[in-house]
């Protein structure tokens, strides 16, 4: 979340899209009603009327997968009628600035297109700013060159009017108007305007650029830095965003360093790849200059004293990725169903109800020769070799299930979707023989260590990793987080002041690019310091400015800022957009910033607002994407239609698997498109949740959602058993019919769209069929997050 | 009587069914074993309140000017003012089914009770159920355990929304009736259930479309005329010990509930000698 839960209370208009937050994220709603309480209007755009929609002003279908299409038809509005807020996209976007001559765009293809790939050769196709003399970028304030990326992107939207938009997503025009009218208004400044989204936005083959469009849409309407407003990403576990912090995914490090390139061969090296440079002069802040120091501290945290200068503070224990070879969930897998991966750890997941293509996953579950799972309960990818399919007889995969202990059995801290960390204290012993993930993790570190020590094939960063979490069996949690933050590894002055030997770093600004601080995750610095464990904080009082911060309660990255972008809450002077909810505000007389942690202490006008990007302005060109530096309207890999906006049909740069069991079907044989998504009774795969007899009792049975006209044309009555089949095979489930599903009116074409939630599997209490036989392996341009969200199907009463 | 009550907002209410599962919790109340609802639209289970299953949330799909609504409404204990069970409750001097003398709410004395479902049977809402297991009338308490110190009851302690309110009457209907106006600003005709049914209901509800949508919901509650008028508020708590069930009540079936009740005790002390 740029913002936080309790900003969301500050709103003048809350667009839910790609969420069904009412279910999946309950508590929101104490605030979404709280916003409301005070007036603001709330719009649920969703392919299916769920218990959200429930509660919205207006309700409006998307089919699913037509996200940027409807978003981009929004952009379209605000620059056609001129209703963005001028001074914050000349002053802290990139609107501004001049592309190169070069960029270009051609029926869904942007210039630069390497076919043979496929994929975007960004140099050839001019996708950068133009640069003048000094190396900064050329502007134009007044908005109107047509190289200018507000004029490039009002081009590239031209086309999704209204009438097209309807063509495209099935919403009725009026829909959209009503929508456009209401959303829109908040470009005003003063007003401000929140998204709050989910898996629905993400999990397509273009789900980051998705995202992209509610930024690009939220910038042009000054929404981003101030209070009720931002783009809120709703978490789907209630720590993903501190195991996104810390680098559960392959392409970063802990605090969103990169991770480093086979051909980033020496530290220095990769120093230089991954510095940016600053555009603009000293104006832009460019944070990210100070890489080296968190990359440093990072190192120190892993090997400690072992890290010096002279071995590059062992840089080179770090694994490297192969720049052509891709790590991401369904890549594993397809390694793993080729017999490329011999074992497999899993904590808390369940890809075999949670993974798309899930026969295949489970199948390919087979050809390892060990697995290790904890959880904390047997889950269905424990027991993949008794599932219906299976002949235990012929399966050699050795599994070894670990109890785990639950959140309330342990000690330490979650980062919630706001970006707060907060401590948790243990409420009672796990049962059993359940131990915590730490005790596990730390137990076979120290039982590989000394294997290691009687030698191996590169044995070094295992011998020599730092591991300083106390004697116990069980690392301290404290000592853990007290590394997170950081410490001094020597004693050093920091303008004037002197940090001694061991002592707790109180700033990311204080780390050292020469070895003298660690810190393992230079977000979180500042998290634990002298002071003692800010994430323990339970101050229930809010800041002076009155908008819901409580800046003691609990610790927020970065330096307990709770609301990022604040500098752009301001005009160029230091008053706050919206005086009555000010996030931050200009005391000109003190010289100093009143309310929430400012981007930066400087004074107003002095630097750019968006600290951490080189050119300091927002992107609404945005570069760093793969496909494309606007987003663009391309259908799911399977859709039931031809884009209605370009002949290129889907995400040009998606990588393909065509290995076995990777087919995917077409509208002939599959005309309906089918969805997954959860249920407020159920959590992910089922495992914490199919388990319990008061929650198995709520949702025992795997169902479908169909609308009437669907079952009609079906033959199907409401709680019949029916049969969903995709081109990766079959399900079995009870059907709800439904006024809640509509079909898509498409510019004459009908187009019907079936619910199916992902949590049932075959172990557990509440035991049925898995959405997610059905899903297929193919994912996200730049993330590959699964497509989980648009695909084809068939459904057909049972016989 | 300065009673307590609920308020139920249902224009707040996003059916999270957290109410249901709390009540579980605080009340050590087993989950059942529950199929697919279809008559429910497969969103609401158990099919209804049981001795095991005290608090459900009800889904009710309507069309309006062709465009779909989604209407909910949490089920527990009306905790009626005119209430049928404790009037037909048989057991005296101090009944089971009783009413608590500080907050109003009804709930059953489980060392009184005798199981005899003359609540059960009278109930004009279906909510108390015998329980087979215990022989014992359950349902709602109102958590008087946890009103009696100082928590709010389980079901409105966990509503993320504050679509379940619980307080003083006075404060209940303040809460009610600033809500109604915010609705009717919005354009609702909202509908106050609760202030007149049944002498007035100590739990009452605020549902932001008309009556006649929540289907299972009876307009004008009624209780059999064999059970009288008004009952007189039980102001002792009871204090007795298990009293013999008084054969005075003849206006119950009472043989017909004595032999429900020896068969359930006959089969409860059959299960504890197999044991």
């Amino acid at each position: 979340m740029t913002n936080h839960w309790i900003d969301i209370g500050n709103s003048d208009c809350i667009m839910i899209i790609g969420s069904n937050a009412a279910e999946n994220h309950p508590l929101s709603f104490k605030w979404v009603m709280r916003a409301m309480d005070k007036g603001a209007k709330l719009i649920h755009v969703d392919p299916r009327f769920t218990r959200t929609s429930s509660k919205a002003n207006i309700y409006a279908p998307l089919r699913s997968g037509s996200d940027i299409a409807f978003i981009g038809a929004l952009i379209r509005y605000i620059i056609e009628n001129k209703l963005y807020h001028e001074e914050y996209v000349r002053e802290y976007t990139d609107g501004a600035f001049l592309v190169d001559s070069k960029f270009d765009f051609n029926d869904g293809l942007f210039s630069g297109f390497v076919a043979a790939k496929p994929t975007y050769d960004k140099k050839k196709g001019g996708w950068n700013y133009q640069m003048d003399a000094e190396g900064n970028p050329k502007l134009d304030k007044s908005l109107q060159d047509p190289r200018c990326v507000l004029q490039l992107m009002k081009k590239h939207y031209a086309q999704y009017t209204p009438e097209k938009m309807s063509e495209v997503t099935g919403m009725p025009k009026e829909k959209f108007l009503e929508i456009a009218k209401c959303f829109c208004a908040t470009g005003k400044a003063g007003k401000a305007a929140t998204i709050m989204y989910a898996m629905g936005t993400t999990q397509h083959t273009y789900g980051s650029q998705n995202v992209r469009s509610y930024a690009v849409l939220q910038l042009l309407l000054g929404n981003i830095g101030v209070a009720g407003g931002g783009i809120n990403a709703l978490r789907g576990e209630s720590n993903v965003q501190g195991s996104t912090d810390y680098a559960l995914l392959f392409h970063i490090l802990p605090g969103y360093l990169k991770t480093p390139r086979a051909n980033n061969a020496s530290l220095k090296a990769y120093h230089d790849k991954w510095t940016p440079k600053a555009m603009g002069g000293d104006k832009s802040a460019n944070w990210w200059q100070h890489t080296p120091k968190y990359m440093v501290s990072f190192l120190k945290a892993y090997w400690g004293d072992h890290a010096t200068k002279a071995n590059e503070f062992d840089y080179h224990y770090l694994p490297k990725l192969d720049e052509n070879t891709n790590y991401s969930h369904i890549a594993l897998f397809e390694a793993m169903h080729e017999g490329d991966v011999k074992g497999l750890f899993l904590m808390g997941q369940n890809p075999a109800v949670g993974g798309p293509n899930a026969r295949k996953e489970r199948k390919a579950l087979e050809e390892l020769d060990w697995m290790v799972a904890a959880d904390l309960w047997m889950t269905d990818t424990m027991e993949f070799w008794k599932r219906p399919e299976a002949d235990p007889k012929k399966i050699k995969t050795e599994v070894f299930a670990l109890p785990a202990a639950g959140s309330v059995e342990k000690e330490g801290s979650i980062v919630n979707s706001g970006r707060w960390m907060q401590w948790r204290y243990k409420a009672a012993e796990p049962p059993g023989v359940a131990r915590t993930d730490s005790w596990m993790l730390g137990q076979i570190f120290t039982k590989l260590r000394e294997e290691y020590k009687k030698g191996g094939v590169f044995p070094d960063p295992i011998v020599n990793l730092s591991w300083n979490y106390g004697g116990g069996e069980e690392p301290d949690v404290h000592l853990v987080a007290k590394e997170c933050n950081g410490y001094a590894m020597d004693s050093y002055t920091h303008k004037d002041t002197v940090v001694k030997k061991g002592q707790q770093i109180p700033s990311f600004a204080w780390l050292k690019d020469d070895g003298t601080t660690c810190s393992g995750n230079w977000l979180y610095c500042g998290s634990y310091t002298e002071k003692g464990n800010m994430a323990a904080r339970r101050v229930r009082e809010d800041a002076p400015n009155n908008i819901g911060l409580f800046p003691q309660w609990a610790w927020c990255w970065p330096v307990n800022r709770r609301i990022i972008y604040n500098r752009a809450s301001v005009d160029l002077t230091g008053k706050p957009w919206n005086s009555e909810k000010p996030v931050v505000r200009w005391d000109a007389g003190k010289k100093k910033w009143i309310g929430d942690v400012p981007d930066g202490g400087w004074a107003p006008g002095t630097k750019f607002a968006f600290i951490m990007l080189p050119s300091g302005h927002a992107r609404l060109f945005g570069d760093p994407l793969k496909d494309g530096p606007f987003p663009t309207h391309y259908e799911p890999v399977e859709s039931p239609v031809r884009n209605a906006l370009y002949s290129q049909q889907t995400n040009p740069v998606i990588k393909m698997w065509a290995g076995a069991m990777d087919e995917l079907g077409d509208a002939s044989k599959f005309p309906i498109i089918g969805t997954t998504y959860r249920v407020v009774e159920h959590w992910q795969a089922g495992q914490m949740t199919r388990n319990l007899t008061w929650l198995s009792e709520l949702m025992p049975d795997m169902f479908i959602e169909l609308s009437h006209e669907l079952a009609d044309e079906k033959g199907i009555k409401n709680g019949d058993r029916v049969r969903v089949t995709s081109a990766r095979g079959g399900i079995s489930a009870y059907a709800v019919v439904t006024h809640r599903f509509k079909p898509f009116k498409m510019n004459g074409h009908v187009k019907h769209q079936i619910g199916i939630p992902w949590h049932w599997g075959y172990s557990g209490i509440a035991v049925g069929d898995s959405a997610n036989i059905l899903t297929p392996h193919v994912g996200d341009a730049n993330t590959m997050i699964p497509e989980y969200k648009a695909f084809l199907c068939d459904v057909e009463k049972e016989a | 009587m300065a009673d307590n009550a609920f308020l139920y907002d249902g224009s707040l209410c996003i059916a999270c069914r957290s109410c249901q599962v709390a009540c579980k919790q605080w009340n050590y109340l087993p989950g059942e074993k529950t199929k697919f609802f279809a008559k429910a639209g497969g969103y609401q289970n158990p099919s209804d309140l049981s001795s095991i299953t005290w608090c459900i949330v009800r889904f009710y799909e309507i069309m309006k000017d062709d465009e779909v609504e989604w209407l909910f409404r949490r089920n527990h204990c009306f905790h009626c003012t005119d209430a049928a069970c404790i009037k037909a409750c048989p057991v005296e001097p101090v009944k089971a089914m009783t009413r608590h003398p500080k907050f109003g709410t009804v709930f059953v004395n489980q060392d009184l009770c005798i199981a005899c479902g003359a609540c059960e049977e009278y109930c004009p809402f279906g909510v108390p159920h015998v329980d087979e297991n215990l022989v014992k009338a359950r349902k709602c308490t109102a958590c008087y355990d946890r009103v009696a110190n100082g928590l709010l009851p389980a079901c409105a302690t966990t509503c993320p929304t504050k679509a379940i309110r619980y307080g003083t009457m006075d404060e209940i209907l303040a809460i009610a009736s600033a809500r109604t106006k915010v609705l009717q600003k919005e354009g609702f005709k909202p509908v106050m259930y609760g202030k007149k049914q049944l002498g007035g209901l100590h739990s009452m509800l605020l549902l932001p479309e008309k009556l006649d949508y929540y289907t299972d919901l009876p307009a004008n509650p009624k209780i059999s005329r064999d059970l009288g008028s008004l009952e007189q508020p039980t102001k002792a708590m009871p204090s007795m010990s298990l009293g013999v069930a008084s054969l005075g009540l003849a206006v119950v079936a009472i043989e017909k509930l004595r032999q429900r009740r020896n068969s359930l005790m006959t089969k409860k002390l059959e299960e504890v000698e197999s044991d």
